[in-house]
């Protein structure tokens, strides 16, 4: 077929795309609701969930909410082709500052040894299975989405995805999750995060394509 | 300087009406972006050959098709439009077997092409046509080929003019996709 002839197909073609923000808009409520279901029914709240919501370790849920919606924000921009997300590079990298510098001053203040306990605990393990397991639906949610953008690099734009359903996947856990310390959630929440923006890579790298 | 922002600015103008259901101004514009695309596939496409290269710029335009609605309407085209060739140029040459340095920045440049007489280029293209099934070939063939409308397609083939235009599109979003798996 002769390019000006497939112009012509082209151009007759006026039904328009799927666009991204309108696949978030629709998937990412129903997927944090999926997430949350997952959690009652298979670990359960913490026994003193209200009072953990009214303290200090609120910090706990809102930080991975921030690090989910700075991701959002990025992975948004990273949907055109032409994108350079300065800003929403700055505040992603900006809030893994904050958390780094914050996990600096609780080793500073602890010590390693401190550190050694927390790390040391058997639910290391059960956040490093259930943060991905519960960012799962997310990830699956922001990646349809992005299925509907052009990413310049998919496979950046798949990690920054995981990092968005990551740290949704760690805020939903925080909710069964009770150890409060510094020490511990910080570095083991910031590698579940991890763990799901390295999926969220491996999925772009077959799915962002276009 | 002043002739290519004079021309810019008509882009941006009809593809912000092409998004509003202009399909003269989007055949308009697509037929004034084609020779710039061809261009820059030619610039670096020797090794592909004139069969290569005009199956690169179809590929390009049906990228610029389906994610038209990625372009903000506030910014300028050509930027979108460079960024869309780019990726689709490299990953077709990466499916060749070669790699292709294209930044962005030189395809301002490069002077823009006119398809040529030749009717047997862009074969990849007809072979994927080929694969789909035949009422969505036929669908694509009479209306690109033919020039028919999507209402006397309908007629012919006794489909009300919303479903031919659905089978079109599905049809071209098809086409992409088994353009991908060739690259696989």
């Amino acid at each position: 077929m002769r390019t000006d002839e497939f112009i012509s197909a082209l151009a007759a073609d006026t039904t328009p795309g799927p666009r991204p923000e309108r696949r978030l808009a629709l998937g990412l409520a129903p997927a944090l609701l999926a997430a949350l279901a997952m959690l009652l029914v298979f670990w359960g709240p913490r026994a003193d969930l209200a009072a953990a919501l009214t303290g200090a370790s609120l910090a706990k849920t809102l930080a991975p909410l921030a690090v989910a919606a700075s991701a959002l924000w990025l992975a948004a921009e990273l949907c055109r082709p032409e994108a350079a997300p300065r800003r929403q590079r700055a505040a992603l990298t900006g809030l893994g500052a904050v958390a780094a510098a914050v996990f600096g001053v609780a080793l500073w203040q602890g010590g390693a040894a401190a550190l050694a306990t927390e790390m040391g605990r058997s639910s290391l393990w059960t956040c490093l299975r259930s943060v991905p397991a519960l960012a799962l639906v997310p990830l699956g949610a922001v990646v349809w989405a992005l299925r509907a953008g052009a990413p310049a690099r998919p496979v950046r734009a798949g990690a920054v995805a995981g990092l968005a359903a990551g740290g949704f996947g760690a805020a939903v856990y925080s909710l069964y999750c009770d150890q409060d310390a510094l020490l511990f959630f910080l570095p083991a929440y910031a590698a579940g995060i991890g763990l799901v923006a390295l999926a969220g890579a491996v999925l772009g790298a077959r799915l962002l394509r276009w | 300087m002043n002739d290519q922002a004079s021309r810019s600015a008509d882009w941006e103008t009809l593809m912000r009406a092409a998004n509003r259901g202009d399909s003269a101004a989007y055949a308009r514009l697509l037929r004034e972006i084609a020779p710039v695309i061809r261009g820059i596939v030619r610039a670096r496409g020797a090794r592909l050959g004139p069969e290569g290269c005009e199956d690169v710029v179809q590929e390009v335009l049906l990228a610029v098709h389906l994610k038209r609605h990625t372009w903000r309407e506030e910014a300028p085209l050509r930027p979108w439009l460079y960024a869309v060739t780019r990726h689709k140029v490299v990953d077709a040459f990466r499916a060749r077997g070669h790699r292709v340095e294209l930044p962005v920045e030189d395809m301002a440049e490069v002077l823009a092409a006119p398809e040529g007489p030749d009717p047997l280029l862009a074969r990849d293209m007809e072979k994927v046509i080929g694969r789909l099934e035949p009422r969505a070939a036929e669908i694509v063939r009479a209306i690109g080929l033919n020039g028919e409308s999507a209402a006397e397609t309908g007629a012919r083939l006794d489909m009300t003019e919303g479903a031919v235009r659905v089978a079109l599109h599905r049809a071209l979003k098809t086409i992409a996709r088994l353009r991908e798996r060739m690259i696989e």
